[in-house]
């Protein structure tokens, strides 16, 4: 709601607290041509995650996505309500451990891929044989 | 099914509960201990609080001392864990929201376990119980399963079947099984594997011929009634059909004490919910004291009504409390935790809180030692009744448990990382 300004009598009769607490009082000042369209600072939580509740954070131990821009020491926002395709960057359980690769769906099979050329891919045999613990949807880097 | 359709549409309850949620909890994020016994133990690596079903098939029991155990883990390849509480109160937390997200009718029961009301056929809500399975586990990565029955008592039975009975698949619609199957399990079963039927009062019923949950189903209320209580009338209406047991009240578990409250009038300001946490807050203050325990965790949520399906919302939120306290201040400001996430013009129909990772209160300093008396005069008169009638010690004010009870320091020797609370102790994921 915008606020009317304007030359306004005032009751002298009226007490300092009943000028403050009428609605008209709040015109006192110069209004900000902007307050209609402020509606807040800009919040990272709201920006980085769109399913609190499904999303957690984990931090990356190796270099095997350099090519993918994520470093050892990254934390990458992860959202388990995601359906995995191809080319999601995941993180999958391999023999008991976490690990992130990128999936590629092809018709030949699953593989987990290495983003850097000294890390080997992983075949799956089956996308039922995988594991997807979720699906990485950012990445925080410190530059 | 020949049922009208009037029939079909009752309200249904809905029990859904974690798998060993503890042990659950951990695995989610150390898929290692998947497939493998697990133990998590109690406060102070006591006494064994959950166990895997592989934990339980060595013939590890309830309670458990871990001395006993420890010898012969290795052989047994058994991990033990203490309790992770910051960990379990984010996940149950997690857990609850997405429930809210099925039912309009969310009753948070324990750390672990809630009743949400639901509507539909047979069939719909076998895949409703379905879903609200695969999406937990999916989501934040814990196994639940689903009862579905006409009330809580036998929701919660239907529930026990889903779990041992694999056919089900971990979804059990009480209406959906023919009643010679359900007449079976409930011969087989005895009257202490329902909910709220004690030891003592088993004797009491098998006295009577009552052995069976069968033999209580059968049984007439009212003979119930005048050789017992309310209370048991009320389980055996709640066997035959009638669903009897509507609100929550107090209570206190194996491990936490709950306090929620379904309001006569909505509440829906921030500010309204504030003062019903901060009742609640002293509530639990109170109740601790009197049986000379501290938490060091407290959930807060809040949610809408069920006959107010538009505007859902069921917040939710755990605090890891910086020290073990029954102090009123802390569980107050705590529980206001869930105040940023209050949406001012909701229709609030319920709130509580819940406290957890429970612990002696140890030998905690007279509180003539604190020399801040606190600004808010009503905790001061609290804190005298309490004293009064509970003796020195029972609670105190402010640092009182960090200065005056070294007890709080516990021996958890073996606890995972607190995976979704700190950054420091993030889950790791391999990049080799």
């Amino acid at each position: 709601m915008g606020v009317i300004v304007g030359p306004r009598v005032i009751d002298a009769g009226a007490s300092l607290l009943s000028v403050l607490v009428s609605p008209v009082a709040v015109a006192a000042g110069y209004p900000s041509p902007a307050q209609d369209y402020f509606e807040g600072r800009l919040d990272l939580n709201a920006h980085l995650i769109k399913d609190v509740t499904s999303t957690y954070v984990v931090r990356v131990s190796g270099e095997s996505m350099a090519g993918a821009g994520i470093s050892d020491g990254d934390e990458l926002i992860v959202n388990r309500a995601l359906e995995p395709v191809d080319g999601s960057v995941v993180v999958a359980v391999l023999d008991g451990e976490l690990t992130v690769k990128r999936l590629r769906i092809t018709p030949t099979g699953v593989v987990l891929q290495a983003e850097n050329p000294a890390y080997p891919d992983i075949v799956v045999p089956s996308l039922s044989d995988l594991l997807v613990w979720g699906v990485v949807t950012r990445c925080l880097h410190v530059v | 099914m020949g049922a009208p359709a009037a029939m079909r549409q009752l309200p249904q309850i809905a029990h859904v509960d974690v798998n060993c949620f503890y042990a659950s909890a951990e695995r989610a994020f150390n898929p290692a201990l998947e497939g493998r016994p697990v133990v998590v133990l109690s406060n102070n690596d006591g006494c064994a609080v959950t166990r895997s079903p592989e934990a339980k098939r060595l013939g590890i029991a309830m309670g458990d001392p871990w001395f006993k155990l420890a010898p012969r883990a290795k052989e047994w390849g058994l991990v033990a864990l203490s309790s992770n509480y910051e960990l379990y109160g984010d996940i149950s937390a997690r857990v609850m929201e997405l429930l809210g997200r099925y039912s309009a009718w969310l009753e948070v029961y324990s750390i672990d376990e809630a009743f949400l009301g639901v509507k539909g056929t047979p069939e719909e809500l076998l895949t409703l119980g379905r879903a609200m399975k695969t999406t937990v586990r999916r989501n934040v990565g814990v196994p639940v399963c689903v009862g579905i029955a006409p009330t809580k008592t036998l929701a919660k039975l239907a529930n026990k079947w889903a779990k041992n009975n694999p056919a089900f698949d971990g979804v059990c619609h009480w209406d959906a099984v023919p009643a010679t199957d359900r007449e079976t399990l409930m011969r087989r079963l005895s009257v202490i594997e329902i909910w709220g039927v004690a030891t003592r009062l088993t004797k009491r019923l098998n006295a009577l011929g009552i052995h069976s949950i069968l033999d209580l189903s059968r049984a007439d209320p009212v003979m119930i009634r005048d050789r017992f209580s309310v209370v048991m009338m009320r389980t055996v209406l709640e066997l035959q059909g009638t669903p009897c047991i509507s609100m929550e009240e107090e209570r206190i578990g194996r491990d936490q004490l709950i306090f929620s409250r379904s309001f006569a009038t909505p509440i829906t300001t921030a500010a309204g919910i504030r003062q019903v946490m901060s009742v609640y807050g002293q509530q639990a203050s109170a109740r601790l004291a009197k049986h000379g325990l501290q938490a060091k965790v407290l959930t807060a949520f809040a949610g809408t009504s069920h006959f107010n399906p538009n505007d859902t919302s069921y917040p939710t939120v755990s605090v890891a409390l910086p020290m073990p306290t029954a102090d009123p201040v802390i569980l107050t400001k705590a529980a206001h935790a869930l105040l940023p996430r209050i949406v001012d013009g909701i229709r609030y129909a319920r709130a509580g809180i819940m406290v957890t990772d429970l612990r002696p209160s140890g030998n905690q300093a007279p509180l003539s030692l604190f020399e801040n008396p606190h600004e808010e005069r009503h905790i001061g008169t609290l804190l005298e009744d309490v004293t009064k009638k509970y003796g020195r010690g029972s609670i105190g004010l402010g640092h009182g448990g960090i200065r005056g009870g070294p007890d709080w320091t516990m021996k958890r020797d073996m606890l995972s990382p607190r995976y979704t609370t700190h950054w420091d102790e993030l889950p790791l994921v391999k990049a080799a």
